[in-house]
């Protein structure tokens, strides 16, 4: 250190500390490897992510604490995870720096990704052995992406028009008085599982027999259901077009926070859980990768999953997580193997297989 | 023979003569034949653009998608065509896109040639302004937002069925069906047409009809006999405009449908995006491009090339092709 002047020191232990904001990592031991090689760091990292509640979550909880610790800008893109995944595709393919620098994707789109070979490996980043086991991909070697948190289709249902507390069973979207007053995605997606046992099936029979999913959607298309996407939910419940919906139950807690009567169940039939992942495209420049990850690395670290999932109210992936206290003891929000074993898990590597022939007859039954 | 000197011209002269030589390279000998192909590069250009990106697509519905990898597989098949034959969804999204096609042209000509015809021959000129600026004004509004527009107007809680249950009857459903959807867009449809029926309508002088008149004919005569022929070209114009633009749209469908009355478009982006699979959207991007196309040339065919002008000579007066 001779010759270092007293503000270089004061910089140098300023990058420890913002190193070990990110990493988790004490800042004494940072504060050694701060000096070794670290890559430039660019003025901005491009983030995807969903609007509404979920980028304001992430920006609270993960971008702003992300900067003040680097000093590198996030700018959230707001391309629909769908539209953005054929772009990253093609840049990739045609050997160009792909439009984003961090991917926030389903865990099924992020693993179409994975097996297309488009992500970069994730697998040194110094918070993931932490992390709980719902963490870690299904189907794929290492860690080509990183599942951030879980999440639950909750029913959820306008709490005026059941005045008798919360519905139990799914088959009450069949309900008459509730025809044209009900919602699902407009894909389907995490309705099939619940319709499944519904309809008198076996989640076990998945993927193998989905007759019994299918026959109850062909009921609830004589519902005349209306199809949406994650904001569609919050503005139907706050139009009053519908009384029940299967959705992400941020979307449900979201309104609720809102002021609108919406409250959520799991009905006795189990609602489906999945995952949301991080990944990171290849193709970046070396600097800009390196951050990339970091943010990543930031994302899992336990104090910005707190904030992050809080805020979304979802189950993070590291332990001992404070659930919001709304949420403690939900069955929608499962942090315990009991919780989870009360709902409906299709492996990864299932829904990336079958999405598309479950989408088309879903299709299929709506459309016709 | 006296050969010439190199200094009998001086430097300034060759320079000027070589550039004048390349200028000759350059500009042709007779620009009267090559200036209007010149003119016609821009179109060809674009014409190559579109067939190029036609045959890329062609191409990428040869080849199905392998789920193990998510990548289009190698070898080319027919796979892809054989889906949208296979499953019905792709039927019926085509069909209902071809069933809209034809209404929404039919309605929207029905409205636009009135609306163009009072446009154009009115006398008073705070009446054609004011129609007019209604004809631009909702160039001003996006597609999207028009569509919103009417989700906020038509809703459960909207401007309409407050109205209605104010009265005291029960609200109506009159979103995210498929009626509502051919209102919208004939509503998003109807500027297009009059602007493409309105020069029509004012190619035609006011003589003829004081002509036909001052024969005899009364007005609906005069009109049905000399007017709507010879307001064909328009017509024929606006309605494959107005026919292509709704087998092709997605936004409407995609807002005003809720989700249940989707159009060809909407299941291309779905292939695309939804399910990865650009192979599946490809072909049937080719199969509705097939379609329009060769319903276009058959009306084109039975209304004749030269309603359009594009038969090398001028519609003949009273309407012949």
């Amino acid at each position: 250190m001779r010759g270092a002047s007293r503000r270089q020191v004061l910089k140098g232990g300023m990058m420890a500390a913002a190193g070990a904001a990110l990493t988790g990592t004490p800042a004494l031991v940072l504060g050694r490897r701060a000096f070794a090689a670290e890559p430039a760091k660019p003025a901005e990292i491009i983030v995807r992510a969903w609007g509404g509640v979920w980028v304001e979550a992430l920006d609270k909880g993960v971008s702003q604490s992300f900067t003040e610790a680097t000093g590198i800008r996030v700018r959230h893109d707001l391309t629909e995870d769908n539209e953005i995944q054929p772009k990253i595709w093609a840049a990739v393919a045609q050997k160009r720096v792909p439009p984003i620098h961090v991917n926030w994707d389903t865990s099924t789109n992020a693993t179409k990704s994975a097996l297309r070979g488009v992500t970069e490996d994730l697998s040194d980043l110094s918070n993931l052995p932490q992390l709980l086991p719902v963490a870690k991909p299904v189907g794929l070697e290492g860690w080509p992406i990183v599942n951030t948190y879980s999440y639950v289709y909750v029913l959820a249902y306008r709490t005026e028009a059941f005045p008798d507390g919360a519905p139990k069973s799914w088959t009450v979207m069949l309900d008459p008085k509730f025809k044209g007053r009900v919602a699902l995605y407009n894909d389907g997606i995490g309705f099939h599982p619940a319709a499944q046992v519904a309809g008198g099936g076996k989640v076990s029979d998945i993927p193998a027999n989905m007759e019994p999913a299918w026959e109850f959607i062909r009921k609830l298309k004589a519902q005349q259901p209306l199809l949406g996407e994650d904001p569609d939910f919050t503005n139907w419940f706050q139009q009053g077009e519908i009384d029940v919906a299967c959705t992400i139950i941020s979307n449900a807690r979201e309104a609720k926070q809102n002021g609108i009567k919406v409250d959520w169940t799991v009905p006795e039939e189990g609602a489906k859980v999945d995952t949301d992942a991080l990944w990171v495209p290849k193709g970046l420049p070396e600097s800009e990768l390196y951050w990339a990850k970091q943010y990543v690395n930031h994302a899992i670290s336990k104090g910005a999953q707190q904030a992050w999932t809080e805020k979304l109210g979802l189950p993070g992936v590291q332990p001992g997580l404070t659930p919001p206290a709304d949420l403690a003891g939900d069955p929608a929000y499962p942090t315990t193997p009991e919780d989870f074993a009360r709902l409906i898990s299709v492996p990864t590597p299932v829904l990336v297989e079958h999405e598309r022939e479950w989408f088309q007859t879903f299709k299929e039954i709506m459309q016709g | 023979m006296l050969r010439p000197s190199k200094r009998a011209y001086p430097l300034s002269w060759r320079l000027l003569d070589a550039a004048e030589a390349v200028v000759g390279l350059i500009r042709p000998k007779r620009p009267e034949l090559v200036v209007p192909a010149l003119f016609l590069a821009p179109a060809i250009l674009l014409v190559a653009v579109l067939v190029w990106g036609l045959v890329d697509m062609a191409s990428d519905s040869l080849h199905v998608l392998d789920t193990a990898t998510f990548l289009p597989a190698e070898a080319m098949s027919l796979g892809n065509y054989a889906q949208l034959i296979d499953r019905p969804i792709y039927a019926t999204v085509i069909w209902r896109s071809l069933l809209a096609g034809v209404i929404v042209t039919v309605a929207t000509l029905l409205l636009a040639f009135p609306y163009a015809y009072v446009m154009v021959r009115t006398p008073s000129p705070v009446i054609r302004r004011v129609l007019l600026i209604s004809l631009f004004l909702p160039f001003f509004i996006g597609q999207v937002v028009r569509a919103y527009g009417w989700l906020i107007i038509l809703g459960a809680r909207g401007i309409v069925n407050g109205a209605i249950t104010g009265l005291g009857f029960e609200p109506l459903k009159l979103i995210y069906t498929y009626e509502t959807i051919l209102f919208g867009l004939v509503q998003y449809m109807l500027p297009f047409a009059v602007l493409l029926i309105a020069p029509a309508i004012t190619a035609i002088g006011e003589e003829v009809e004081m002509a036909a008149s001052s024969l005899g004919a009364n007005w609906w005569r005069g009109f049905a006999t000399v007017v709507l022929p010879m307001a064909r070209p328009g017509l024929i114009a606006a309605g494959v405009v107005v026919f292509t633009l709704t087998l092709t749209d997605f936004a409407i469908p995609n807002i005003l449908g809720g989700g249940t009355n989707d159009f060809a478009a909407n299941a291309i982006y779905d292939a695309f995006f939804r399910i990865s699979d650009s192979g599946l959207g490809a072909a049937l991007a080719i199969v509705l491009t097939f379609l329009g196309s060769t319903i276009v040339g058959i009306i084109l065919a039975i209304a004749g090339a030269g309603t359009l002008g594009m038969g090398g000579r001028a519609p003949a007066k009273g309407g012949g092709a």
